[in-house]
Formats: C-alpha cells, sequence, structure tokens
C-alpha cells in the first residue's frame, strides 16, 4: 500500500483518533482481531483513547481484564499462536516490567525456536513519555528494552497520521509488534485520509528537508525537532529532521542518506541517553556515513535519573526544543 | 522469639495441620459462607471465614446493554440487591476505650478534611497531577494503623492517607508533595502519599505497581526477624490490585514463613472503571487465605472499631511470630478513581446505598448519641479544632518554595557518606562453622 505522508488529507484528527480509527477498521476488517487490557472497555483507557470501541464491538473483544499485566499478555501470545491478532493494552509504560517474560522468552522467540513452525501476531501498545508530572514509576520510555531482544519489532509513531499507518501495519504483521504511544501527543492533531493505508515498519521518513544538519529524532522528539529546526532556521540554519518511525525494523539507509548529505548529526530520544536507542542509531550513522562527517554524532536522551514530579525538575531532565537548538548552534559553529 | 514455631489455637485457618481440614469428631457441619446454611458434608474438607460484619450486602453489578432513541447500544452497569437494607450498628470494640475511639476518629475527620483541602488546593490550580481520595475508606486507613505498635511497620496504598497521619505524619507532608515542593519529604521527587521514614515512623514508601508493596513488606519483616524481633508489617491492596501474581508470591512467602504480614484488602468494589465482579470469581476475597493457608477474615471497612478489632488481633499474631493474616475490608470507593474521573460508570444506587453506611457519620453517631461519650459541644469543639489544623497545616505547605531545576541531577546512587541505614533491632547473630565443608558432586547433567 502507498504511503502518502505527502498526500493532502482533506480532515485533521488527533493522534488519540487515529489509534482508535486504526483500531475500529482492523476489527472491522478482520474478525479475528480484539483488544485486551485494563479499563478498556467502559472507560475506553484513563486517556480515552478507545473510547466509543466497546460500543460497536462489545465486551467479547474488548475485553477489560483483572489487573494482571503478566497474565493478559500470557492470554494474548496463546491466543496469537493459535490464530488470533490480539492487541495488549498496557495502561502505562511502566507496566512493560510485568510483561517482559511473556515478551521476552516467549513472544519474541517462538517463531525462531519452533523451526518457523509457530508465529505471535500480537501488538502491545502502551505508552511512554515524560512531562506529565506524573513521577518515576509512570513516566518512563522504556521502549529500548524491547529494541534489544532479537523477535520484536519497536514501533514509535510521531503524528497522527503514522499513528494510524502504523498501527494498522502493526496489526496485519505477522510477528509480535511493541507500539508505543506518547501520551503527550494524544492531542496533537494532523492530517488523515479518510481512506486505509497503511505505513510499513521499517521505513523512515523525511519530516522537514534541511541541508545544514540532520536531527534524527522520535516519538515526541520529532515535534522537539521541528520546533528546534524554526529556531534554528531564524539565524539561517536549514535543519533537516529525520524520524526512523520504527527501532526495528530500522532504515539505516535513509538516516545515512541524510547524516551524509549534511554532514552534521544530532539524534535525539525521549528514553535515556546512555545505552538507550540514540546510541545504535548514532553508530548506524557514524559507521554509515563517516567519511561525510564533520562532527563526532551527538546523542540527547533524558536525563540519568528516575524522572523527577516536580515540574521545574522533571523539565530539566528532557531534551528541549531550546536545548536542541543550542546544541546545533554550537555543532554548526554559529 | 524468632523462628519459634508456635502451636496456637486459633479457630481460623492458621497453622493447621499440613492435611488441611478442621477435624472434629462430631459430624462435620460445614456453614456456607454462600448459602448461610449449614450443609452437611461427609468427607469433604471444611474451612471458615471469620466474618465480624453485623450486614451482609448482597449487591451485585453487571453489564448490561441499554439501546438510545436511534438504536445506538451503549454499554451500562447495573446494580442489583437489597439497596434498602437498614444501616447496621457500629459494633462495640473488644479492644477500644472511650479515648481511643475519640482519638480514632478524630484522626478520620483529619483524614476527611486533609482531603476536602486538597480538592480546594486542586481547583485553585496548586497541585501538581491528580489527588487521590479516600472518601468512604477513612475507618478502614486510620483503624487498621492504630492497631499497630510503634516498632511495627506500616505501606500504605493511594487511598490510605489517613493511615499516615495515624502514624503522626503532618497533613502539610502529603499537601507538600501533592503541590510537588521543595520541603515535601521527597524534596520534588515523587508526588501524592509517595514518601517513606525509616528513621521514626516506620513507613515503607508506596509503589505504583499494584501488589509490589506486599513481599517488600514481608521482606521487611523477614529483615527484622534475622535481627531477632517479630514485627508485624502492615499493608494494603485492592480488590483490583490483588489480582497481580506478585500479590501472590508475596503472601505464599509470607505464609511460609510465618512472617507478620497484616495485609488488607480493600474490597471497595472498583479497580478504576472495573466492577469487582470482573475482577475475582470468589464470593469473598477473604477466601483466598484459606488456599494460603493463612487466617483470613472479613470487616465491615466503615465500621472502625471492627476493622481496629481485626487488626489489633493480627498485630498480635504477627508479634507473636506466628505468620500473616488477611483482612478483607469491605466498602465502597466514593468517589472516582482520582480527581479527573466522574464515575459515571457507577450506578448512582450504588453511592446512594454506601453514603448511607459513610464512617464518619456512622462513627459519629455511636459516639455521640450512642455511647455517649462526647457531648455535641466537644464534638462541635473537636470538629473545628481539626479545621483549625488542616487550615494551618495548608498555610505551610503552600507557603513552601518549588525546587530548582539544578537539584533534579544527582542523588541516584548512595554515595559514600550519604547516609547509613543500620539494621534496627541489632545485628543478625552470625552462627560459627566448626567443621568443614562437605564435597558434593554436580548432578551428572550439570557437569
Ligand atoms: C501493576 C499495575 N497495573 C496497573 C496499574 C494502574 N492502576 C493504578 S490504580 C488502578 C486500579 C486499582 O484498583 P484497586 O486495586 O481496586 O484499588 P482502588 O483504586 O479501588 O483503591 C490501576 C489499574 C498499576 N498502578 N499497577
Ligand atoms: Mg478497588
Amino acid at each position: 500500500m502507498p504511503d502518502t505522508t505527502r498526500a493532502p488529507a482533506d480532515r485533521e484528527i488527533t493522534f488519540a483518533q487515529a489509534i482508535r480509527e486504526a483500531l475500529a477498521e482492523e476489527m472491522r476488517r478482520d474478525s479475528t482481531v480484539f483488544i485486551l487490557g485494563e479499563d478498556v472497555a467502559e472507560a475506553g483507557t484513563p486517556f480515552k483513547v478507545l473510547a466509543g470501541l466497546l460500543e460497536e464491538f462489545g465486551k467479547e473483544r474488548v475485553l477489560d481484564t483483572p489487573i494482571s499485566e503478566a497474565g493478559f499478555t500470557g492470554l494474548a501470545v496463546g491466543a496469537a499462536m493459535t490464530g488470533m491478532r490480539p492487541v495488549v493494552d498496557i495502561m502505562f509504560g511502566d507496566f512493560v516490567t510485568l510483561t517482559m517474560d511473556q515478551m521476552v522468552n516467549q513472544a519474541a522467540k517462538v517463531h525462531y525456536m519452533s523451526g518457523g513452525k509457530w508465529r505471535v501476531p500480537m501488538v502491545m501498545r502502551t505508552t511512554m513519555g515524560a512531562t506529565r508530572r506524573s513521577a518515576a514509576q509512570h513516566s518512563q520510555s522504556l521502549h529500548a528494552w524491547f529494541c534489544h531482544v532479537p523477535g520484536l519489532k519497536v514501533v514509535l509513531p510521531s503524528t497522527p497520521y503514522d499513528a494510524k499507518g502504523l498501527l494498522k501495519a502493526a496489526i496485519r504483521d505477522e510477528n509480535p509488534v511493541v507500539f508505543f504511544e506518547d501520551k503527550m501527543m494524544y492531542k496533537l492533531k494532523g492530517p488523515v485520509p479518510a481512506e486505509d493505508y497503511t505505513v510499513p515498519l521499517g521505513v523512515a521518513d523525511v519530516k522537514r528537508v534541511g541541508e545544514d544538519i540532520t536531527l534524527i529524532a522520535t516519538s515526541s522528539m520529532v515535534q522537539v525537532a521541528l520546533g528546534a529546526a524554526a529556531l534554528l532556521e531564524e539565524i539561517g540554519i536549514s535543519a533537516e529532521v529525520v524520524d526512523p518511525r520504527t527501532m526495528w525494523p530500522l532504515d539505516e539507509k535513509t538516516l545515512i542518506d541524510s547524516a551524509k548529505k549534511t554532514s552534521r548529526v544530532i539524534v535525539l530520544d525521549e528514553g535515556y541517553e546512555r545505552y538507550g536507542v540514540t546510541a545504535e542509531l548514532a553508530s548506524v550513522v557514524a559507521t554509515g556515513a563517516f567519511y561525510d562527517l564533520d562532527a563526532p554524532v551527538k546523542r540527547m536522551g533524558a536525563m540519568h535519573v528516575p524522572i523527577p514530579f516536580s515540574p521545574p525538575l522533571e523539565d530539566a531532565t528532557v531534551p528541549t526544543e531550546q536545548t536542541v537548538f543550542e546544541a546545533a548552534r554550537t555543532m554548526c559553529g554559529k | 522469639m524468632p523462628n519459634k514455631k508456635t502451636k496456637s489455637k486459633t479457630n481460623s485457618n492458621g497453622n493447621r495441620a499440613r492435611n488441611g481440614a478442621s477435624r472434629s469428631k462430631t459430624p462435620l457441619l460445614a456453614k456456607d459462607a454462600r448459602k448461610g446454611a449449614p450443609t452437611p458434608v461427609s468427607g469433604l474438607r471444611t474451612y471458615s471465614i471469620p466474618d465480624m460484619r453485623l450486614e451482609h450486602p448482597d449487591l451485585s453489578v453487571r453489564q448490561s446493554i441499554e439501546k438510545d432513541k436511534d438504536g445506538t447500544e451503549h454499554v451500562r452497569y447495573e446494580v442489583t440487591g437489597n439497596l434498602d437494607a437498614p444501616v447496621p450498628p457500629i459494633r462495640d470494640s473488644k479492644y477500644l476505650d472511650k479515648k481511643q475511639c475519640i482519638e480514632i476518629y478524630r484522626y478520620m475527620l483529619l483524614n476527611r478534611k486533609m482531603e476536602v483541602a486538597l480538592e480546594n488546593l486542586y481547583k485553585q490550580g496548586k497541585v501538581v497531577g491528580g489527588v487521590y481520595f479516600g472518601l468512604g475508606q477513612e475507618a478502614c486507613s486510620c483503624a487498621s494503623a492504630y492497631a499497630l505498635d510503634k516498632d511495627d511497620w506500616f505501606a500504605p496504598m493511594i487511598r490510605n492517607q489517613g493511615s499516615l497521619l495515624v502514624r503522626g505524619f503532618r497533613a502539610s507532608d502529603t499537601m507538600m508533595q501533592y503541590m510537588a515542593k521543595a520541603d515535601s519529604p521527597t524534596r520534588g521527587r515523587d508526588g501524592t502519599s509517595h514518601f517513606g521514614d525509616i528513621e521514626k515512623r516506620n513507613m515503607v514508601s508506596p509503589i505504583s505497581m499494584l501488589g509490589d508493596l506486599i513481599p517488600v513488606l514481608a521482606g521487611v519483616a523477614l529483615g527484622a526477624r534475622l535481627q531477632g524481633r517479630n514485627v508485624a508489617v502492615m499493608t494494603y491492596i485492592g480488590d483490583g490490585g490483588q489480582s497481580t501474581g506478585v500479590t501472590y508470591e508475596g503472601i505464599n512467602f509470607a505464609a511460609v514463613q510465618n512472617l507478620g504480614l497484616v495485609l488488607f484488602v480493600e474490597s471497595n468494589l472498583w479497580a478504576y472503571s472495573t466492577p469487582s465482579e470482573m475482577q475475582y470469581r470468589c464470593k469473598d476475597l477473604a477466601e483466598r487465605a484459606i488456599g494460603y493457608g493463612i487466617p483470613g477474615v472479613i470487616v465491615d471497612g466503615t465500621d472502625a472499631c471492627q476493622v481496629y478489632d481485626a487488626a489489633r488481633d493480627a498485630v498480635e499474631r504477627a508479634h507473636r511470630g506466628e505468620g500473616p493474616t488477611m483482612i478483607e475490608a469491605k466498602m465502597m470507593r466514593m468517589k472516582g478513581h482520582a480527581i479527573h474521573d466522574a464515575a459515571a460508570y457507577v450506578p448512582k444506587p450504588m453511592f446512594d446505598f454506601w453514603k448511607k453506611r459513610d464512617p464518619i457519620a456512622r462513627f459519629e453517631n455511636y459516639l455521640v448519641k450512642e455511647k455517649k461519650w462526647l457531648t455535641a459541644k466537644e464534638n462541635a469543639e473537636l470538629i473545628s479544632e481539626v479545621e483549625r489544623m488542616i487550615e494551618a497545616e495548608r498555610e505551610i505547605a503552600v507557603n513552601s518554595p518549588m525546587p530548582t531545576p539544578e537539584s533534579a541531577e544527582g542523588g541516584v546512587f548512595c554515595e559514600d557518606g550519604c547516609h547509613e541505614i543500620k539494621p534496627k533491632y541489632g545485628m543478625p547473630k552470625v552462627t560459627k562453622r566448626t567443621g568443614g565443608y562437605k564435597e558434593t558432586e554436580a548432578a551428572v547433567h550439570l557437569k
């Protein structure tokens, strides 16, 4: 299916609506798709992302679970192995820790260990992102954990358009996919066509074309990078913003091509900078564009602390338009 | 004395013989909790769960489909049962005297008024994030914590802001947490009632991940026993949160090791938008105690005297080194999950039913009208004293500054000289081995 990112859409919807539409359309298209998680039915999740799905699809396909993340993730694995396409909802990304055994030791490995006989076509949707004043146990961005495990695909949409297309592709994928939604983006609006489309996993997207520096950014950091790019433009620096969209599969070529073109790269991600996905992305670029780079690749991620609760503290822990602007300006020698 | 196996004659399920059933010479008569009628059984194991309540509400909630004018289906929850049942009296406590009852009542008032103050602070835009309430659950929080001795430990969950007041924390501590202030116990790093105190009040800070506190508290008891003391460790879990696997693991370990866990299961009928009917299948969560091999008891969570008595029995059992107790407190979450949640999914008659069982109003009636332990005037004075106190605490909290961004970094690790935590009850004993170690071989397949 063609990626119509640049195709004009005659309507704008929010990120949350895009997720809901993707789920509803896939559930209409394929009766094996169903949702399970805590407070997904009547409440439609605390973020109201799933509001209305219970009404349309009934309580059998929008299933409220007991508070048992490890258990219902295992349930999804079993259902997926035997012909269903469950979409698991993990209310806060911080609770993925409870699902790790099922995801890492079972879902990720079944296809390989069975000699290709079994598969696990499930999607786990969860949240990430700080600055919602929710403290350290409700604010983490733990996507890097899954990226480390062969057998899991990891998706980080940054716009309503991408969210819808990527989620549909994830549901149709034959493998376990972990889908991270930044909870601060649910209200973000953007153009989304009404027609059916998917965004293939493993294709990066250039969100802004530029000449002097490349900002590789994921999820909510794409908006930060675009904001920084606008500030940079005012001082005569043309920044390109590239969104890998999926951490695995990873579109290395688009990242490297952009790096070769601009010769300077900053990688941004809301997860921890230390041992985070920025390390992998920077390494891909540093290796692939080695002879074209004018400066070492710079990485920016969350400060190496549990995310604090108080606003002045929390705001100091994540990259902002201003800090990215400063870093880019320094790198460009202006 | 640590590690001493005691044989106790508990009439519930504690320390039962390994083969299970309570045996008696006379033909076994089991009181089936569900039907209330004695059923003769032969060869069947029977267990019973003491129930201290003076009423047994028979309400149940189920999902139903409602069609609106244009035929669109809406899913609703419906409540059935006797919604007009009369309000039961407060059960006289086996242990509490007049002074103690009044003290608990005062803590319950403080608990409620503090939460009203928090709600107002929220409306004034002074709170960071949301506010959580224990409305309707004040008896459970306050009377349970009141049953602890000074050296015992506890860890509240989000509805137990009252427990903190009982243990001597100030209302301003919690208020400053909610406002993310620099002087809050966590210096702005965590919010709500998520803080602890290892020095004076023996409080382990709450963990967001439901159930995680249970093994952690059991671990506190294990550590204390290695230091030579049997302490009671009290914590709480919701009727939703108890569905987590870690709940099982924590209780089971405490049971196996006879650790002094006092676990309050707060059956408040909802877990966010999910009714307890979709959380578990047994009739009463206290029944789970049977499977763990520990005593389980049911109390009316809106009756401070029942809560206290059950908690005190459990605390004393813990002090004797006899192991954990599970106390199910039946009540109702009288607000939404947090301030943002209007709880539109809760059938209104359920709120009406439980409103009549308001723990403070009933306790007030008990103290003023029934026992005549408080005159109307004394009661009014007590209430205004509590209000003045909350107002003063609010002032302190509001006037605390916000932390500075520079303080975000650092403090992740306990560095040299940061602070010292010593075993509180003495150093664990070291037994000296005389002989050498016996050489053993690994199993063949592990070589
Ligand atoms: C492991 C885990 N899963 C999900 C949550 C999100 N969550 C917080 S409170 C709550 C509902 C808790 O209900 P219950 O345990 O009955 O306590 P109540 O709020 O009724 O006091 C949920 C789902 C969590 N904190 N931890
Ligand atoms: Mg509950």
